[in-house]
């Protein structure tokens, strides 16, 4: 089989905010300093651009200011600009308000955002600069001549579901660069790959994460004003769990609701989507719900270790940008900025290597002394620990940021945190054998506030060929041997998209069903399966949710 | 792209394999539908027309067709193809009443193209598994079956390609009137009443099959 | 006045034109109906259609109309709209329809409203409901422009069997000339092949399974309802997902959707991934253990219990014809 390859200067891959602030800034940079014109691509596996972004959110508007200083007039969809910020305690039936905003959580001069309609918004801007924006697909592989990167490899099209070639069989084209920038978003397929093949996280403590779920609501009008920003704490998590509800008011009617979980909660039985369910049928929430509908719904991880996790984002051939690095501030859950940021210094230093003809890691090392000299060290440096520090527990946790905030992140040691899913616990010896195992935090779902994943993953628009082989790549025969009775086939309650069902044998014996079809690309899988066996790897480019409006 | 229309494309160009010529892809719209004559060119067509006016988002077949024929004015194609319906309106007339407009026979349904020389045989999909060949002069039109064929992909390539591809801008016809009107448009809504056959099983089936043959008249 | 373009082939009346003689009848208010047959030779078929109530029935015979052309249709059926002058012309929305009313229409230069599936008021201000974003939505349109208005009804949106009949409608010729050199489209007979690929949107009976089958061997006595209900066999996802039968059996967003007159649906939960391709059936029959299952919420009939129980019982009933 024949591959064609694709030469340019720049790949971005990664159609996100940071690989579309990076393809922006190549262009201005372009025109500012005129020369050898640079070829620049940009691959991104969702079938139209942004399809698949995701987040609640907030945005701080201070990159945008740089990267596109007349983004009114070009009409930049910041639908609603942040007015009243609330931040609660909740207990089951109550709702406890905190007598100050803490500092992280003010988001005066702050926007409500729908980021799938900013990243389409940004893609246009960048398809006016004439940057070739390639949708549909996926990096599938790394390209590597010993330690340097030389490109990436999209993924095969036309395979059938038992791996035969179909009539369409188009291979994936080998896309070579003198520069790649890797933008491909939280747990990453091709970052990950670059970690494991490069020692980028020497001295770097283990990258930690979360899972977001998200729907988006239409609500009766008057209800709630435009402009309001809830966070909430505690209920339904208990004091070991880390995370916290969201609630923003987009527009007259239209409301953006979500929670947030730790991956590194201890109790095998817990289950993300039913805490969600639980955050809705708090009075607050539910009060907020009534009477509505459910618009959309979906799921995405987000990497909440911070500085201390975030690897060596350059080396021979290729730079790190936006949540494939980490780059994200969880004390103030904002990093759309970041990845903005990131991105437009990783063009710059990209630009400098194109141009001076040399892209080696001690010439792309400029991209870590930018970041160092930038707001983006500023921002994370200082609460470095924080997410750290709760795996102590929230009051620990709320603490530390306290006292962090007063000595600016200032702490004689740096805290250490572990990879979230070792913290996973087995379950007792008492509740082991039980064939069907209820989540802990079970709750009665009645499908109108509260749904089960199969209804809410029909709201999130997750489509794929079906005929293809599963992306979800299981390593190992755990799941009909020990996974059972060690963790209860955990990977049944942490997908927010019921791709995992566990069927039985006619003797009882446990075998993995995958639904790949059903999955949104969150990385929790691949995240928090406690054996580390499972791969996601990009399904055929195209394929995916559909988030508009989220 | 309407998913019939993708046929219709894919059926262009595997007949361009096979006999050579050039595949133009025509469209009526605003101007976003330019995105939808990239992905034709990226595929694989030569050159477009794009017939661009915002009045044409929300036109019936008749004008629809009447602005595609004018613009499609004086080349002279040997073969039309398009989609036999559209995902929105699902109407199935634009392709007929463009051969009309074109002064070409047409057929529709189509399932298989043979050209040979100056003439076409084509075979037409009818209903409860019959079908029909029919023979006929060009310069033809014919609507495409979905599914006839398999979609090929576009290639970096060819997206790269199509950047450079003609596309020839045409105004639509000043004195085009619509011949319908949409007087509203609602969620089908049905108002259902349940009802739950009690009793056993044995009586619960002889009910419901009384009920299907005499009531809801199905059987 | 109402006409129906009714349709035949080889001699034999397609039943979807007494569909459109039911619209026709319930629409037409103060106006008379009338029917149109075109073909070679047509009499017994338009002493057929005299049987209804309606005022006429016209006869359009020329041996160039033995086997369907559009061309030879267009030129046909304008002959029988100039010589009648109706407000509404009125035709079943089958292939052969849509393979010529638009040309008609485009002669004409008059609007055409096609797959209607609801008329509202009668005469001459009637309001067409006809379907678009492939069902999601439903469209009242009226048409503009002069009559005569051009409308194609959907296949079974209107029932055959509600046409008034006792009738003593009389019969009368139409000359349609048609010249050889304009019928552009040389046919040959039609043929019958085995189709390749299921295709569901086509029947007019559908019995699903879902999971509550609960395994491929208990499929045989599903297979056994449908063939007893003259229907096709389908299933929910989980199912086709299993192999336990081919995907284009699958009904749902991942699937086919259809909108048969009749959809039973055995052990099938709901999820709403498969009641967005079955929900526009007409008549919906849902057979599971729960009773909470979401299936109820858009089923007609619903039964709470084991079907292995009561789909025997079904086939014992249906076998008393």
């Amino acid at each position: 089989m024949t591959r064609e390859t694709l030469e340019v200067d720049v790949l971005i891959v990664g159609g996100g905010p940071a690989g579309m602030s990076a393809a922006l800034r190549l262009a201005q940079l372009q025109k500012q300093q005129p020369g050898e014109p640079l070829s620049i691509a940009v691959l991104e596996k969702s079938r139209e651009p942004a399809a698949h972004l995701l987040s609640g959110a907030v945005l701080d508007p201070s990159t945008l200011r740089d990267l596109i200083p007349d983004y009114e007039q070009k009409g930049a969809p910041l639908a609603v600009p942040v007015h009243t910020d609330h931040v609660y305690f909740l207990t089951s039936q109550r709702k406890i308000a905190f007598p100050i905003i803490p500092p992280p959580l003010q988001n005066h001069g702050n926007v409500i955002i729908s980021l799938n309609a900013f990243g389409q918004w940004l893609a246009q801007q960048v398809e006016a600069e004439g940057v070739d924006v390639f949708t549909g697909f996926a990096g599938q592989e790394v390209l590597m001549e010993g330690q340097r990167v030389v490109g990436v490899r999209t993924g095969d099209r036309g395979i059938g579901r038992h791996g035969e070639q179909k009539p369409t069989f188009e291979p994936g084209v080998d896309v070579l660069a003198k520069v790649t920038i890797f933008c491909d978003g939280v747990r990453g397929n091709l970052t990950k790959e670059l970690l494991r093949r490069l020692p980028l996280g020497t001295g770097r403590q283990p990258q930690q994460f979360a899972v977001g779920l998200k729907e988006l609501w239409e609500i009766p009008a008057g209800r709630i004003a435009p402009g309001t920003v809830m966070h909430t704490m505690g209920y339904p998590l208990r004091s070991e769990e880390f995370g916290g509800g969201f609630v923003y008011a987009m527009a007259e009617r239209q409301l953006s609701i979500g929670f947030v979980v730790g991956l590194d909660y201890q109790d095998p039985l817990f289950d993300p989507h039913m805490a969600f369910n639980r955050f809705k049928q708090h009075p607050l929430i539910a009060g907020l719900l009534d009477a509505g509908s459910l618009v959309r719904y979906g799921a995405k991880a987000l990497p909440e270790g911070g500085w201390n996790t975030i690897p060596q984002p350059y080396m021979d051939g290729a730079l790190i940008a936006g949540d494939a690095g980490g780059f994200l501030n969880s004390l103030r859950l904002k990093g759309i900025h970041l990845a903005m940021r990131t991105g437009m210094l990783a063009a710059e230093s990209a630009f400098e290597a194109v141009r001076a003809g040399d892209s080696s890691a001690s010439s792309l090392a400029s991209y870590q002394r930018r970041i160092d000299a930038s707001p983006v060290r500023a921002e994370l440096y200082p609460v470095r620990n924080v997410h750290q520090a709760f795996s102590h527990g929230l009051l620990a946790g709320l603490a530390f940021s306290g006292v962090s905030l007063l000595t600016r992140g200032w702490w004689p040691t740096d805290v250490h945190g572990d990879a979230g899913h070792e913290r996973m616990h087995r379950i007792n010896a008492s509740t082991s054998g039980a064939p069907d195992l209820r989540p802990s935090n079970d709750t009665a779902i009645d499908r109108r506030l509260t749904f089960d994943k199969v209804t809410n993953v029909h709201y999130s628009g997750a489509a794929h060929d079906e005929d293809q082989p599963p992306h979800l790549l299981v390593h190992t025969e755990v799941c009909s041997s020990i996974c059972g009775p060690e963790y209860g086939h955990p990977c049944t309650r942490f997908c927010p998209a019921n791709v995992y069902e566990i069927a039985r044998e006619s003797d009882g014996t446990p075998r993995l069903q995958i639904n790949a079809s059903n999955c949104v690309h969150c990385k929790t899988c691949d995240i928090m399966d406690p054996y580390q066996v499972i791969t996601w790897v990009p399904p055929e480019g195209g394929g995916g949710p559909q988030y508009n409006g989220m | 792209m309407n998913e019939p229309d993708a046929y219709a494309l894919e059926e262009a160009l595997r007949l361009r394999e096979r006999h050579g010529g050039e595949v133009v892809v025509c469209c009526a719209g605003p101007a976003r539908v330019q995105q939808v004559i990239r992905e034709a060119l990226a595929r694989g067509a030569d050159r477009a027309i794009h017939v661009q006016d915002d009045r044409l988002a929300a036109a019936d077949a008749f004008m629809t067709a009447d602005a595609l024929a004018a613009a499609m004015g004086d080349e002279k194609f040997d073969l039309v193809l398009t989609g036999l319906q559209s995902d929105d309106l699902g109407q199935a007339q634009t392709g007929v009443i463009l051969a009309e407009r074109l002064g070409s026979p047409h057929s529709t349904i189509i399932m298989e193209v043979q050209a040979e020389g100056d003439a076409l045989r084509v075979k037409r999909e009818l209903e409860g598994g019959w079908f029909q060949w029919i023979t006929m002069p060009l310069p033809a039109v014919l609507t495409i079956q979905s599914g006839i064929n398999q979609l090929r992909y576009a290639t970096l390539k060819g997206i790269m390609a199509a950047k450079k591809k003609e596309i020839r801008t045409a105004a639509m016809p000043p004195d085009l009137q619509p011949t319908q009107q949409i007087v509203s448009l609602a969620v089908p809504t049905r108002a259902k009443t349940t009802h739950m056959i009690e009793g056993s099983a044995g009586e619960a089936a002889k009910d419901l099959v009384r009920l299907l043959r005499e009531e809801a008249r199905v059987l | 006045m109402i006409l129906v373009i009714a349709e035949q082939r080889d001699g034999r009346l397609n039943r979807a034109s007494w569909e459109a003689v039911a619209a026709a009848q319930a629409m037409a208010g103060p106006l008379p109906v009338k029917v149109a047959v075109l073909g070679s030779a047509v009499a017994s078929i338009a002493s057929e259609i005299a049987g209804a109530q309606v005022a006429e029935v016209f006869a359009a015979e020329d041996p160039a109309l033995s086997l369907y052309t559009p061309d030879g249709y267009a030129i046909a059926v304008r002959a029988v709209v100039d010589a009648t002058t109706p407000t509404f012309v009125l035709m079943p929305h089958t292939y052969q329809t849509r393979d010529c009313a638009p040309s008609i229409a485009a002669r004409l230069r008059k609007a055409l409203i096609t797959d209607v599936t609801g008329i509202s008021g009668t005469g001459a201000d009637a309001t067409f409901t006809r379907p678009m974003f492939q069902g999601k939505l439903a469209a009242q349109v009226k048409p503009l422009g002069e009559p005569p208005f051009f409308v194609t009804l959907q296949i079974g949106a209107f029932r055959a069997d509600a046409v008034q009949k006792g009738g003593h409608a009389p019969i009368t010729p139409v000359p349609v000339h048609l010249d050889a050199a304009q019928v552009r489209q040389k046919p040959e007979p039609p043929f019958q092949e085995a189709k390749q690929a299921v295709d569901l949107s086509q029947a007019e009976r559908i019995v699903a399974v879902g999971r509550g089958i609960k395994s491929q061997e208990n499929i045989a006595i599903a297979e056994k309802l449908a063939k007893a209900m003259g229907a096709e066999l389908a299933a929910s996802r989980p199912i086709c997902d299993n192999g336990w039968l081919p995907m284009e059996r699958q009904i749902g967003s991942s699937g086919q959707t259809v909108a048969p007159k009749l959809y039973l649906a055995l052990g099938i939960s709901g999820a709403i991934q498969h009641l967005v391709g079955m929900k526009g059936a007409r008549t919906i029959v849902a057979i599971n253990k729960d009773a909470d299952a979401p299936i109820f919420e858009v089923a007609d009939y619903g039964l709470v219990g084991d079907l292995f129980e009561i789909v025997p019982a079904m086939l014992a009933e249906l076998e008393k014809a």
